[in-house]
C-alpha cells in the first residue's frame, strides 16, 4: 500500500487550469521531488494533498485511504511561506500545534525537547519567536512541521534563506527521516538538492506534468552533450571537429565542449591527442538544471 | 471535539497572560471602584460648604434686610449669613476684594410692584447657590409682608407655604405590584450598564477575534494551523475562548461594581439617590444574560468572518467598520429609549437582530412588553445568529486562504464555489 498516491488530479480555477492531469506515487522512505517554475501549480498540487482544497477530478489516497479529517494527524506541512506566532514562546506554540494534529501534551514536550537538542538550541524553548534570527524561526518551523512524528511530509521550499552550514543539518535531519519510513513530497528551486535527496521526481510547467519518473531514467532520456578537455598544450581547432556545437575556453587548458550528439566526443579525444598529452577527458551526463531549464524552457516557445 | 478544547485553551492562556489586557481590566476595576463611590463623595465634599457671608448697603429697606436676617437665623445649618454692612458699594466692592464678603445684595425701591427690586453683585456671575437661596429667601420674605395683613392664620400659612408633591407610579398590566420610583431607577440603571457592558464586550473581543485571525493570517502560521484542525472548529475554538475570557473581565469588573457598591458607607447614599439594589427583577436578569450571551455571539463571528478575509492588520479597521456603525447603532437608539422605552423605533428596532441585545434588554426592564415579542425577537435573533454562524465559517474557511487585497463579494463568492465549502 503505497503511502500516498496522486491519480489523474485536476483543479480548475475560475478562467485557467491550475493542475492538469497529475499522476504520482510516493513510497515509504522516499522522497518525491516537486519541480516547476513559479506558477506551475505546485502549491495548488500540496494543498490538494493537504485536503486544503479539493480537486475537482481524480483522487489522492493516503495508505489507500480516500482524505478525511483523520488523516491529518499523519500529515507534516512546511510550507513556502514561514509562518509562527511571533508573540508566543516557542514552546507554547509547538506543543499547540502538536496538539492540534491529536499529540499528548506530555508526548509532544518531550519531542520539542529532543528536536531542540538535535539542531542544538535547546535554549529557544522558553523564547518568543520574534526574538529569533531568521535562520533560526526556520528550525522552528521545521520543528512544527515533524513534531508528530508524521508519516508523510509535504515540504515546500524546505531550504531557502539558510546558510550552509544550517542547509547541510537540515539536509542531513530529512536523509534521517526518510531513512525511518517518511514519505515526503518535496520541492524547491534548487536542482543540487534534487539530484542528492529525490529518487523519483515530476516537471510540472504550466500546470501540465511534463516530465516524470526516477532522476536516472531521466537523464538517460537526454543525451550526453557535455565534455569536459583539460591538455597541457593548448588544442587547436577544436571549433572544426564536425558535431561540435560550442567551445568554451577556460584557465589553465580547461575546454567545455557542446556537442552535438555523444559518438563525436571520441572525435574530439583523438583532435586533442593528435596536439599533445590529455590529462582530463570527461563525457558528463546532463545536470537536472540543464534538464529543468530544457524543459520548462522549450515548452515557454 | 478535543481540538476544540485544545484551541479554546490556547486562545485564552494567551489573552490572559497579554501584558495590556491585564492593564486594561485593572484600569477599569479602577474607574468603577471610584465610579460607585462617587455618590458618596458628592455627599462629602457637598456638606463641606463653607458658611457664606453676604453684604448689603447700609439703609437700603432695613425692613426686607431684617427679614432676611429673620429668615437665614431661623434655619438650623444655613451656609449663607446677611451679616457685613458698608456706606456705600464702593466699600463693599473693597470688601470682596479683600475676601472678606462672597457678594452683596442691593435693594431698589420699585413702587409700581411694591417690593424692591433685589441685585446680588458678586465676582462669579453664574449659578452660584448663594441667589438661588437669596431668591427663596425674599420670596419668603415677601409673602410673609402680603399675608401678614391678609390675617391668616397659622394653619393657613402653612398649607400655602407646603411644597407641591408629585411622584410617578408606574403601572404593570400583567401583575398587580407596578414599579415604584425607586424601582423604576433602579431598572433604568441596571439596564445602562447592561447595555454598556455588551456594547463594550461586543466592540473589544470583536475586535480581538478579528484582529487575532488577521494576525494569524498575515504571519501565515494560519497555513499550518487550517492544516491542523478544521476551520470551522478554529473559528469556534477562537470565538469561544475570547467569550470566556471576556466573561471573566466582566465579571472581575461587575464583582468590584458590587462589592463597592454594597460597602456600608455606600447604602445610605445610593438610598437616597433611589437606587436600590435588592428591587432588581429576576426575570430581567435572566433576559439580560440571555440576549446578552446571544448578542455577543451575532456579533462575534461576524468579527471572525471579516477578519478572515482581510491579510493586513493594517487593514482590518476599515473593514470591520460596517460591524462597529451596527453596534454603535444599536447602542443609540438604546440610549435614546432611556427615557421613551415604548417608541415605535425602539419597538420596531428590538426585532431586528442586530439591535434586540441592546433594545429588548431596556424595554423588558423599563417598559413592559409582552412575553410573546420577547420570544419572537429571541427567536429571530438566533436563528439568524445560527445563519451568520454558518456563513461566518464558510467565509473564514475560504478567506484564511485567499491573499493579497481585500476580496469583493463577488470575488468572496467565486472562491467559495472554487474551493468547494
Amino acid at each position: 500500500m503505497q503511502p500516498l498516491k496522486v491519480e489523474g488530479i485536476v483543479k480548475r480555477y475560475a478562467d485557467k487550469t491550475a493542475v492538469n492531469q497529475l499522476s504520482f506515487e510516493v513510497s515509504e522512505g522516499e522522497i518525491y521531488g516537486l519541480l516547476g517554475a513559479n506558477g506551475a501549480g505546485k502549491t495548488t498540487t500540496m494543498r490538494m494533498i493537504l485536503g486544503l482544497i479539493f480537486p475537482d477530478e481524480g483522487q489522492i489516497s493516503y495508505f489507500g485511504e480516500r482524505y478525511s479529517k483523520s488523516q491529518l494527524q499523519m500529515l507534516g506541512y512546511l510550507p513556502e511561506e514561514r509562518g509562527m506566532y511571533p508573540k508566543i514562546r516557542v514552546s507554547d506554540q509547538i506543543i499547540y500545534l502538536a496538539q492540534l494534529r491529536g499529540m499528548s501534551r506530555k508526548d509532544a514536550d518531550a519531542n520539542l525537547k529532543r528536536w531542540l537538542e538535535r539542531f542544538q538550541v535547546p535554549e529557544y524553548y522558553d523564547k518568543k519567536v520574534e526574538e529569533l534570527s531568521k535562520g533560526n524561526q526556520q528550525k522552528i518551523q521545521f520543528i512544527a512541521a515533524v513534531i508528530h512524528n508524521p508519516r508523510i511530509i509535504i515540504m515546500d521550499e524546505a531550504f531557502s534563506g539558510l546558510d550552509p552550514v544550517n542547509v547541510e543539518l537540515l539536509k542531513t535531519t530529512v536523509k534521517e527521516l526518510r531513512d525511518s519510513g517518511t514519505s515526503i513530497v518535496f520541492s524547491t528551486h534548487r536542482m543540487e538538492h534534487v539530484e542528492e535527496l529525490c529518487r523519483n521526481i515530476t516537471i510540472m510547467h504550466k500546470s501540465n506534468p511534463v516530465l516524470q519518473g526516477s532522476i536516472r531514467d531521466i537523464k538517460k532520456r537526454f543525451p550526453q552533450e557535455r565534455v569536459i578537455l583539460a591538455t597541457e598544450q593548448p588544442v587547436a581547432g577544436l571549433a572544426s571537429v564536425p558535431g561540435v556545437v560550442e567551445v568554451t575556453t577556460h584557465e589553465h587548458g580547461h575546454y567545455e565542449l557542446k556537442i552535438r550528439e555523444p559518438e563525436v566526443a571520441q572525435d574530439v579525444l583523438r583532435h586533442a591527442l593528435a596536439q599533445g598529452a590529455v590529462r582530463r577527458f570527461e563525457l558528463l551526463e546532463p545536470t537536472l538544471n540543464e534538464i529543468f531549464i530544457k524543459t520548462v524552457g522549450e515548452n515557454h516557445e | 471535539m478535543n481540538n476544540l478544547g485544545t484551541v479554546i485553551s490556547f486562545t485564552m492562556r494567551n489573552k490572559l497572560r497579554n501584558k495590556s489586557f491585564l492593564i486594561t481590566t485593572l484600569v477599569m476595576v479602577i474607574l468603577v471602584v471610584v465610579a460607585g463611590n462617587v455618590p458618596y463623595l458628592i455627599e462629602k465634599l457637598g456638606g463641606e460648604e463653607k458658611v457664606k457671608i453676604v453684604g448689603y448697603v447700609e439703609g437700603q429697606s432695613p425692613e426686607i434686610i431684617a427679614g432676611l436676617q429673620g429668615y437665614f437665623g431661623q434655619q438650623a445649618n444655613a451656609k449663607m449669613l446677611l451679616a457685613s454692612q458698608g456706606a456705600d458699594e464702593d466699600e463693599l466692592k473693597r470688601q470682596i476684594a479683600d475676601g472678606e464678603i462672597a457678594g452683596y445684595l442691593t435693594l431698589e425701591a420699585d413702587d409700581a410692584a411694591g417690593f424692591p427690586i433685589a441685585v446680588y453683585h458678586s465676582k462669579d456671575a453664574f449659578g452660584s447657590s448663594v441667589s438661588q437661596a437669596l431668591t427663596a429667601a425674599l420670596q419668603a420674605v415677601k409673602t410673609d409682608m402680603v399675608v401678614k395683613d391678609a390675617g391668616l392664620s397659622e394653619e393657613q400659612m402653612q398649607k400655602l407655604l407646603m411644597p407641591v408633591q408629585l411622584s410617578t407610579q408606574k403601572i404593570s398590566l400583567t401583575d398587580e405590584n407596578g414599579k415604584t420610583e425607586s424601582e423604576l431607577g433602579t431598572a433604568i440603571g441596571l439596564t445602562y450598564v447592561v447595555v454598556i457592558l455588551l456594547f463594550m464586550a461586543v466592540m473589544i473581543s470583536g475586535q480581538l477575534i478579528a484582529t487575532e485571525i488577521t494576525s494569524e493570517k498575515s504571519s501565515r502560521v494560519m497555513e499550518i494551523i487550517v492544516t491542523s484542525v478544521s476551520p470551522l472548529v478554529q473559528m469556534f475554538g477562537k470565538v469561544i475562548g475570547t467569550f470566556i475570557v471576556a466573561i471573566l473581565q466582566i465579571a472581575v469588573i461587575v464583582g468590584a461594581m458590587v462589592v463597592s457598591l454594597n460597602l456600608p458607607h455606600n447604602a445610605d447614599a445610593l438610598q437616597n439617590f433611589g437606587i436600590r439594589l435588592d428591587t432588581i427583577e429576576p426575570a430581567m436578569l435572566v433576559v439580560s444574560v440571555v440576549y446578552f450571551l446571544i448578542g455577543f455571539f451575532l456579533y462575534a463571528v461576524l468579527f471572525a468572518a471579516v477578519g478572515s478575509i482581510v491579510s493586513r492588520t493594517e487593514d482590518l479597521g476599515q473593514a470591520v467598520m460596517p460591524i462597529t456603525i451596527l453596534t454603535l447603532i444599536g447602542f443609540y437608539i438604546a440610549m435614546f429609549g432611556l427615557s421613551t422605552p415604548e417608541s415605535t423605533l425602539v419597538v420596531v428596532c428590538s426585532y431586528i437582530p442586530f439591535f434586540s441585545p441592546f433594545l429588548m434588554v431596556l424595554r423588558v426592564g423599563l417598559s413592559e412588553p409582552g412575553w410573546w415579542e420577547v420570544w419572537v425577537s429571541l427567536g429571530i435573533m438566533l436563528v439568524t445568529t445560527l445563519l451568520l454562524g454558518w456563513l461566518s465559517a464558510k467565509i473564514y474557511r475560504t478567506g484564511v486562504l485567499m491573499y493579497g487585497k481585500r476580496p469583493s463579494v463577488k470575488e468572496l463568492i467565486k472562491a467559495m464555489r472554487m474551493y468547494k465549502v
